[in-house]
């Protein structure tokens, strides 16, 4: 059962199906669950999260006969918003990824703001320091990006496979040093010339472009990065390996797996995806290196990591879901003043009935009448 | 110097109390085989509900305080609900009630107008003569009644884990429920209990954050104590006494800072506040240095659910 303990993986294989009377109801752990099982138990548990949002919403002051106006036409029918909606699932596919892929060696990566703001800051020193001839800017931008969110990722990962200290708590503290790091270059040295918190202006070759067709640059980067992971994670060599420290870190160091070096660099990696989200964020978003260019993209990866079931290409799909979750928040925000919290505690209880879900999932549960 | 040495200690055991209750609630949970990271969020949940009552109904401040106590404990159900009894993975649980929690105490805060709103709070205790002596009077005899408190609720905790019998079963419970199951002890009502009962004591941590210390309610005040209440669990390896000793040691950091800057010392504002986190991981690391070769004092069970039907 240590499964449990560090991957995010349904406790379905490790069942012996003794059965179990509570006295009217018995429950039976499930070997294999039907994938149409799996569907319909997150099908009616998104739809009970979602049922239990609406009445938050409602009781918040959203009117209750135009909530389904405001989630799915007004998002995905309404070109502006869809647009939006594609515009913001890019950093959220990459922050998923981040998440997927750490899970993946059971190394609990809850740094991604940090490695974030690692990745905003890389990329702004770039843009400081003019390095490079300025068609190169965007791809040097992006390099050094992913450089310091790995660099970033590399302590965590160092500190648990060489002292065992706990990457939960680990990656949690250093994003904090992380935000506080941000604040001092952007209320110190990198304040800009209007004196307000934020660095100076990213020039237009250093911007992350649209394209004519009037999809984002951004969204291309994180298409092709869940595809290089599902690659990865499903055909490589790498894959196969990562499979094996999932399932068990002392087996496969025994069958020759170089457990450390793997664990090492998925970290890496993940901590360069997460940068580069971040790069896309005050690149392709901002413009420049702001305060809070991060926030909520930390445990929104985690969650859709989660949701995902740590697979890239769920997680692409789950972040476009996200991605429509944020964009109707950021419309109820207009239009109802519904604070931003609310978006929050939706996604939150929707990942709680998603989690609870899986009970019906790996249990069978049965009413028995009278003693049997 | 002694002047700083004085203003600087009187201050401590206010700092300090935050992260002793909250940590001591997460080991109750967590020697019953809970892993529960859920502190940040319960201590929003303490902080908010004791505002509210504190500015709606203006209560004596103790009174709010158990408030908050009450409703970081009824929330802490949700989360035993979704790991004890429907098996959810703990990390993932914790981390989506501490997400749930800031949304909530965000969005409540806000709708019913209490963020930003100063008041009276939690005044020090008047001792009379004892808080005039020289040096130990501003030290131990100027705090308020919560950080006189902590002393018996150490004192029964620990009693409660080590000599109880109920405690005795907490631990068994948290590590091997499979022989405390085979013994009768009931494995998902005890760590129903524990989450519960450390969902009280966290709950008290944000509540004494938000009334007696910071006297304000706003979003996410408590700034990764919670966190660093996790972290200082692990550093006392599931031992209470361990864990107050750690929280005296994060006040004193955390109250020497602004006398610093106030006795003229120079240092880069916002560097100077990632301290804490620095320190909290310097102190993790160098719990795992030290014990890096010696069995762990970790309860066996921590972070598996028990499905008895998978006994064998």
């Amino acid at each position: 059962m240590s499964d449990e303990v560090s991957t995010i993986v349904a406790p379905s294989a490790a069942g012996s199906g003794a059965r179990r009377r509570f006295g009217q109801i018995s429950i039976e752990v499930r070997r294999n669950a039907s994938s149409g099982l799996r569907i319909a138990a997150v099908a009616i548990a998104l739809l009970v999260g979602l049922g239990l949002s609406a009445v938050a919403l409602v009781l918040a002051g959203v009117p209750a006969d135009s909530l389904a106006d405001e989630f799915i036409m007004a998002t995905l029918f309404d070109p502006t918003n869809f647009k939006a909606v594609l515009f913001q699932a890019s950093p959220l596919i990459l922050v998923g990824l981040c998440a997927a892929m750490a899970f993946r060696v059971r190394f609990w990566n809850l740094g991604i703001e940090g490695q974030m703001i690692f990745g905003g800051i890389g990329a702004t020193i770039v843009s400081l320091l003019k390095l490079g001839p300025d068609p190169a800017r965007l791809y040097l931008m992006a390099l050094a990006a992913m450089i310091c969110g790995a660099l970033w990722a590399f302590i965590p990962a160092l500190l648990k496979l060489r002292l065992a200290v706990n990457e939960i708590i680990s990656t949690l503290l250093l994003n904090y040093v992380a935000y506080y790091g941000l604040l001092h270059l952007l209320y110190g040295p990198w304040k800009d010339q209007d004196g307000f918190p934020h660095s100076p202006s990213f020039a237009p070759s250093e911007l992350l472009p649209t394209l004519s067709s009037g999809m984002s640059v951004s969204l291309l980067i994180a298409v092709a990065a869940a595809l290089l992971m599902a690659y990865v994670a499903g055909r490589s060599r790498a894959g196969i390996f990562m499979r094996f420290v999932s399932a068990n870190p002392s087996v496969a160091r025994a069958l020759g797996v170089p457990v450390g070096g793997m664990v090492l660099s998925v970290v890496l990696a993940s901590g360069a995806l997460a940068a580069l989200a971040g790069f896309t964020v005050v690149s392709g978003q901002e413009g420049r290196l702001t305060q809070s260019f991060f926030e909520g993209y930390g445990v929104s990866g985690v969650l859709i990591g989660f949701l995902a079931r740590n697979n890239p290409i769920a997680a692409a799909i789950v972040a476009f879901l996200m991605s429509v979750l944020f964009v109707a928040g950021q419309n109820l925000q207009v239009f109802y003043s519904i604070p931003s919290s609310m978006v929050q505690l939706i996604q939150a209880v929707v990942v709680m009935c998603v989690a609870a879900s899986d009970f019906l999932v790996v249990h069978r549960i049965h009413w028995i009448r009278g003693t049997p | 110097m002694s002047g700083f040495l004085v203003t600087w200690l009187a201050n401590v055991p206010q700092l300090a109390v935050p992260y002793a209750l909250a940590a001591l609630g997460l080991i109750i949970s967590e020697r019953a085989g809970v892993l529960n990271l859920t502190a940040e969020g319960l201590m929003l949940v303490g902080a908010l509900a004791s505002v509210g009552t504190l500015l709606t109904f203006e209560v004596h401040p103790l009174v709010a305080m158990v408030v908050g106590m009450i409703a970081a404990g009824l929330v802490s159900l949700v989360f035993a609900f979704l790991v004890i009894t429907l098996r959810v993975n703990q990390v993932i649980a914790g981390l989506v009630m501490v997400f749930f929690c800031q949304g909530l105490t965000s969005l409540l805060g806000n709708l019913c107008g209490w963020t930003s709103k100063a008041f009276t709070g939690l005044a020090p205790l008047p001792l009379g003569p004892l808080a005039d002596l020289p040096v130990l009077g501003p030290i131990l005899f100027r705090q308020d009644l919560v950080a006189y408190l902590v002393i018996p609720i150490f004192l029964g905790v620990a009693y409660m884990l080590s000599r109880s019998r109920f405690g005795l079963r907490l631990r068994a419970v948290g590590e091997n429920p499979e022989a405390a199951d085979a013994m009768g002890i009931p494995i998902s009502a005890t760590r129903f209990l524990a989450v519960a009962g450390g969902g009280l004591l966290v709950g008290l941590a944000g509540a004494y954050i938000a009334i007696a210390s910071v006297k304000i309610w706003v979003d996410d005040m408590t700034a990764g104590r919670g966190w660093i209440a996790i972290a200082l669990v692990i550093f006392a390896r599931w031992n209470p006494w361990r864990a107050l000793i750690g929280a005296l040691l994060f006040g004193g950091i955390q109250a020497v800072i602004p006398k610093l800057a106030a006795a003229g010392i120079m240092l880069p504002q916002y560097l100077v506040m990632t301290t804490p986190y620095l320190v909290t991981l310097a102190v993790m690391i160098w719990g795992s240095v030290r014990h890096l070769h010696r069995p762990s004092d970790e309860p066996g069970a921590l972070g598996q659910p028990y499905v008895r039907e998978e006994r064998r």
